[in-house]
């Protein structure tokens, strides 16, 4: 496991090295010039020449790339902002902060948004779905199938405006959805985040639910779990030791990747609600042509992913003893 | 970020006059203002006059608003931070908003509670006096201005506010002032190395002891006091000026000052205690403070406004206007229209007709009655959307009057008859018309009206997307191969100089440069000159607009479209809430909280 | 006669699909006692699996109706209920199966799938179970059986695996075993071992043993009666000599005839039995086996086809089937003297 962990941990790190050069060409490849768009109103050469400097974009692309790399590992002499230790992920052309600062500060909104809401979909999407493998066929089964049709379907921000017009304004069950840091009032934190973790499950509630439904199906006509009842288990233990140890690989599998992806930000959940996540500085990154910014979230984003990725990869070895870890 | 892309052009020359973007309201109809209704919230603007104020006007306290009393809280929402605090790098209108509080001008408008507005002086006694040739401007100077240390404002704080703009690391500002000192236009930065050095303009000459400051400038402008209104020009302490750092937390010398900032999130604004009234006729302070939150979508935050919870009931959206999803929402619930006012954004949207390729005037005329401005303004979501634009100036400018060339008001959907006629007189049936404009789904839509329109007048139309990103490199190029071309202007302070120069001046034609209809006629070029020089800014304004109309008559270089409104809605417990017509926002500084 | 240890009387097994009822088992009746092995023989679909099923109650009640009765040492098992059966299931009545690998948990261990039965019934602490798991593996014929407890199935070999289900079948000491082909995907020495051990076994505990096959070579070492099934019917019963040696139904003579024989000619073509299984959903009417039957048109009155002919059973031993026992002699001779010649 250890050696696994490690190489995969190294070509992690040459996805992300490789990730980032990609960012930085297609960033100049693209026909916006982000010294035009920080220039401001007015640019004339001479002011575009200021910006470029300013902005430390006048150099040639890898040069560029370079210094953004070796800020990583020890560190940037800035002439604006004095020295940035490692590992420096520049300043933003936007609003002229340290990138890993506003990162590390949107962080927590998208881990709470993650977090939250895959608990959610998690109970009610697997639950769900083990009570419609139960009663396969029944009526709770139908029922929940096209319920989770129909939940797929649903846009976040349709969902969203509406759920916040229903249980905020109208009946005043719910509060308004907003970010209160955990480690300042976890109440406030729950309260305030409950409406998004809500809408946010709801597509993913109804994936987990068939997923759950079809594995579970598969998993109860295994051999071996006839075999389980045979030797005289519980209908209980057997559904869970033996069926549901069969389903949940592929389960854990999915999930490990869809945390990884939320991780990066859920765009339109933070849209809606005005969650300050790194969902929403990603779309600004983009808009605005902050390339620091960018590769940050990138970075971010991509890491995760890769992140989990592995971790998924580990646990399923735990969970299914035939599988070898290459 | 958000208004200058969508509204306004982003003028990239500089030169001479310039592209203001601004506001200023003009008179609506010669003579009485249009309908002034009281500042309830549901007034419609149609324009409001813009005069030049007298000492008396400049003399501080604010008019009292009836009503207001001191105290509470404002909370403010917007979808982005400010972008930048520091005034010398703040040009976006969003920006101004926030300077409104917290910087002070040599000049500023002083707005009553109909929008109508008067130039008079901010940090000096009145609007200054200039030489008969209108190059000097000398200002005075009022007693008892402070920093919010308590320490003194004074002429060598206005001087410095100026010359910090030379800074390298200050490339956001206006150009105006740098350019009408030095007279180098673009290559302002040339001539001096700015202030950090000890080295000071020769150009700015200050007398501490009289409190005067006078400004020496290269060529005659006789609305360089309206230029100084702009917060590019605020002033600034030398010893308080922590350069870049000031961007984040600048000094207030206006009625608040920051209290805590924390980037992209929120703003708290608490009263600046040195800050004395009765130099300030412009500003009421009723609130104790102010509370922005950042990152609230305009949609979410506009939804917020209308279910009037809690705090947001002290609520306004600072810079944001009602979104199209929720006009209708707020036109037709009347509980809402009484916390809503609207106003129309400064500037004029338009077509440019390259007049080098479409050389035959009655081309251009037959394109004007052929325009279908009814069926656009319905894409852009209705009359609620704006004013149909018929002239060169628009009503926030300083002479504008409604006039009709072309009919457009009688037949807003097109006169393809009239067009068709002209052109059948040209000889010209059946004309090709190359359309280009920005891609973008808005007007992805329109052209396929504008498309419409052309053939039924008997044009032969071929559309042209492009690239949004590249669309004013490419339409700026003397030699494209557009005909006509969307386009959008806004001034920067409203004096018809800063429209009618930068666009119809045969000397702004270039690459870059914004006369993008190429229009070069003597008797244009030489009323631009002659009107450039006249003191009086009504008669001045006068003047412009018998040009204008001129212009459009006998000429026709554009085909006007659209002057913008923008609405807003506000919580139930905010008193005092108004349009700003020169920065199409919240004007917070009249705002107090309901009892 | 003491009371049988199992007796089935008249079971019958329906399922109900999309495209009707399907008849698995129709009306079969046998008796076990401990201590004997019932070999039940068919090819597939006739319902042999579903016979074991039914006994351990292991069906889908929402698409299964049984009837009949299935009495376990007194205790009837058809209207048991689940609590019962679990009590009994792994208990006192086990069962192994055909494909060891598939019908072993991948993620537990071996040790821990056996330790579970015991705990389950024997409420033994953790540790007590493990012994006895590793006891149990010994008792297999499992080397190192104290390292190989902790192993997964995938890391045994086919035959090893098979063993420790059998392990895990009877680690509580069942008195009845169902072994459903326990080896008929295992290699023939691997097989006579797996045989030889169950053997043992039942010698040693006195197990009732029903073994499942459609090898009746297996039949032939391991059984001490035998049962043949064909469309969900008993066709023939008796001993496993009588029934081998002197089959009494078309179906068994063919069975027979279809067998390579180690020392018969060699130059004895195999004759299988013409025509493929019937259809459970409508099965064929009267005698399920008159459409394959040789003998059919010899039944006068064309019986085969109307009436199902009754399993009639003296001192153990019958057959379902119109022929006279003339016709048989007759028939069944002539048959028999083309093989061995």
């Amino acid at each position: 496991m250890l050696r696994f962990l490690i190489r995969r941990t190294l070509g992690a790190a040459v996805i992300l090295l490789i990730i980032s050069a990609l960012v930085f060409v297609l960033f100049y490849a693209a026909p916006r010039d982000p010294a035009r768009i920080a220039c401001g109103k007015v640019c004339t050469p001479e002011t575009l020449a200021l910006v470029k400097k300013n902005l430390g974009i006048d150099h040639p692309l890898p040069v560029q790339y370079w210094d953004w790399l070796k800020g990583l590992f020890v560190g940037r002499d800035y002439t604006a902002f004095g020295h940035c230790d490692a590992p420096c992920l520049g300043y933003s052309f936007q609003n002229r902060e340290p990138v890993l600062n506003t990162i590390l500060d949107r962080f927590p909104a998208t881990i709470s948004l993650a977090l939250g809401s895959s608990a959610v979909f998690l109970i009610f999407g697997i639950g769900t779905g083990m009570l419609a493998a139960v009663k396969q066929g029944k009526t709770l089964d139908k029922v929940a199938s096209s319920a989770s049709l129909i939940a797929s379907s649903m846009q976040i921000y349709v969902v969203g405006v509406f759920a916040t017009y229903l249980f905020v304004d109208q009946l005043h069950w719910l509060d308004r959805a907003n970010y209160t840091p955990f480690t300042d009032n976890p109440g406030a934190w729950a309260k305030g985040l409950l409406v998004p973790w809500l809408v946010l499950s709801l597509i993913f509630t109804a994936n987990y639910t068939r997923m759950t439904r079809s594995q579970m199906v598969e998993s109860l006509s295994e051999d071996y779990v006839r075999t389980a009842r045979a030797k005289g288990l519980s209908r209980r233990t057997v559904f869970f030791r033996f069926a549901w140890r069969g389903a949940m690989g592929p389960i854990v599998t999915i999930f490990g990747l869809d945390l990884g992806t939320l991780l990066g930000g859920a765009i339109i959940t933070e849209q809606t609600f005005s969650i300050q996540g790194l969902g929403r500085l990603s779309v600004k990154a983009v808009s605005t042509n902050d390339l620091p910014m960018l590769l940050g979230v990138v970075l971010v984003a991509a890491a995760a992913i890769v992140v989990f990725n592995i971790i998924v990869d580990a646990v399923y070895a735990l969970i299914d003893p035939r599988v070898r870890l290459a | 970020m958000s208004l200058s892309r969508r509204n306004f052009v982003i003028a990239t020359s500089v030169a001479a006059a310039g592209s203001t973007l601004l506001s200023a309201c003009s008179s609506g109809n010669a003579g009485g203002g249009s309908g002034s209704t009281p500042s309830d919230g549901a007034t419609s603007y149609t324009g409001a006059k813009v005069t030049v104020g007298t000492k008396e006007d400049s003399t501080g306290p604010a008019p009292e608003i009836a009503g207001a009393k001191k105290g509470g809280t404002i909370y403010g929402l917007a979808p982005d931070d400010f972008s930048h605090l520091d005034p010398q790098r703040i040009y976006y209108a969003y920006n101004s908003t926030v300077a409104l509080l917290l910087h002070r001008c040599l000049t500023g408008y002083k707005i009553d509670s109909t929008g109508h507005q008067k130039l008079v002086g901010d940090l000096a006694t009145d609007t200054g006096t200039a030489s008969a040739d209108n190059k000097t401007w000398t200002f005075t100077l009022k007693e008892g201005l402070k920093w919010e240390d308590g320490t003194e404002l004074t002429v060598e704080d206005v001087r410095h506010g100026i010359e910090r703009s030379w800074a390298s690391f200050i490339t956001e500002g206006a150009n105006y002032v740098q350019s009408a000192l030095t007279g180098k236009g673009g290559k302002w930065r040339d001539a001096y190395e700015g202030p950090y050095k000890g080295k000071h303009l020769s150009q700015i000459v200050t007398d501490k002891a009289k409190r005067t400051i006078t400004f020496k400038l290269a060529e005659a402008k006789p609305d360089f006091n309206f230029t100084l209104a702009m917060h590019s020009y605020a002033a600034v302490s030398p010893k308080l000026d922590t350069k870049e750092k000031y961007d984040k937390k600048p000094a207030a010398c206006g009625p608040y000052k920051i209290k805590a900032h924390t980037t992209d999130k929120s703003m708290v604004l608490t009263r600046n205690k040195n800050w004395d009234p009765a130099t300030d006729s412009i500003r009421n302070a009723y609130p104790d403070g102010f509370e922005f939150d950042f990152g609230i979508e305009t949609l979410d935050s506009t939804d917020r406004l209308i279910a009037d919870q809690g705090k947001d009931q002290y609520a306004v959206s600072i810079y944001k206007g009602v979104p199209a999803e929720r006009i209708q929402k707020v036109l037709t619930d009347p509980e809402l229209k009484k916390r809503s006012f609207n106003g129309l954004l400064t500037g004029i949207y338009y077509y440019a007709i390259n007049t080098k390729r479409v050389t035959d005037l009655k081309v251009r005329q037959a394109l004007n009655h052929a325009w279908p401005l009814q069926q656009i303004r319905q894409i852009y979501g209705g009359p609620s959307a704006g004013d149909f634009a018929t002239s060169i100036l628009s009503p926030d400018v300083i002479g504008y009057k409604k006039y009709d060339a072309y009919g457009k008001l009688k037949t807003p959907q097109g006169d393809p008859a009239a067009a068709k006629k002209l052109l059948k007189e040209a000889g010209k049936e059946g004309m090709k018309i190359v359309y280009a404009y920005p891609q973008d789904p808005t007007y992805d839509k329109t052209k396929v009206v504008i498309e419409n329109a052309l053939k039924a007048a008997g044009f032969t139309p071929v559309i042209k997307p492009v690239d949004s990103t590249s669309y004013y490199d490419q339409i700026q190029q003397v030699d494209n191969s557009y005909d006509v071309m969307w386009f959008g202007w806004s001034p920067d302070w409203p004096t018809a100089y800063t429209v009618v120069q930068p666009l119809f001046d045969g000397g702004a034609i270039g690459n870059g440069m914004n006369n993008i209809s190429q229009t070069d006629v003597s008797w244009i070029n030489d009323g631009i000159k002659k009107n450039a020089v006249i003191a009086d800014q009504a008669k001045a304004g006068e003047a412009w607009q018998a040009l204008d109309e001129r212009i459009m008559k006998e000429v026709a270089p554009i085909i006007p479209e659209t002057f913008s409104r923008r609405y807003y809605v506000y919580g139930s417990k905010v008193g005092g809430a108004q349009f700003d017509p020169n920065f199409s926002a919240t004007l917070l500084y009249k705002t107090f909280v309901k009892a | 006669m003491s009371t049988p240890f199992l007796s089935v009387r008249d079971l019958r097994v329906h399922f109900s699909t999309h495209d009707g009822v399907v008849k698995a088992v129709d009306g079969l009746s046998f008796d076990l006692q401990k201590g004997r092995t019932l070999g039940i023989v068919g090819e597939s679909g006739s319902g042999k699996s579903v016979t074991n099923m039914a006994i351990l109650g292991l069906h889908d009640p929402r698409n299964t109706t049984m009837d009949g009765e299935i009495l376990l040492d007194g205790k009837e098992l058809i209207t048991a209920g689940e609590r019962e059966l679990e009590e009994l299931r792994g208990n006192k009545m086990s069962m192994i199966f055909q494909d060891a690998l598939a019908s072993l948990s991948p993620y537990h261990t071996i040790g821990a799938q056996i330790a579970e039965t015991y705990r389950k019934h024997t409420g033994a602490s953790k540790r007590e179970a493990r012994a006895r798991a590793v006891e149990m593996l010994r008792r297999v014929g499992i080397p190192q059986p104290d390292i190989r407890v902790d192993d997964y199935p995938h890391q045994f070999s086919g035959g090893m695996r098979q063993r420790a289900m059998i392990a895990m079948a009877l680690v509580c000491d069942p008195e009845l075993l169902i072994a459903d082909e326990p080896t008929t995907a295992l290699d023939v020495t691997v097989q006579a071992q797996i045989m030889d051990l169950l053997k043992d076994l039942q010698q040693e505990f006195g197990t009732a043993i029903i073994f499942i096959t459609h090898d009746l070579g297996v039949i032939a070492d391991i059984a001490d009666d035998v049962l043949v099934m064909y469309g969900g019917r008993c066709v023939e019963k008796g001993s496993k000599k009588s029934v081998l040696t002197m089959p009494e139904h078309p179906y068994t003579l063919g069975l027979l005839g279809s067998m390579p024989s180690l020392d018969g000619p060699v130059d004895v073509p195999l004759s299988p039995i013409p025509g493929s299984p019937p259809s459970l959903l409508n099965p064929p009417s009267g005698c399920r086996f008159h459409p394959r039957c040789p003998f059919a048109e010899k039944v006068s009155g064309g019986l085969c086809s109307t009436e199902r002919p009754a399993l009639e059973i003296t001192d153990g031993r019958g057959s379902a089937c119109h022929l006279t026992p003339e016709q048989k002699s007759e028939l069944f001779a002539d048959y028999a003297t083309s093989r061995t010649n």
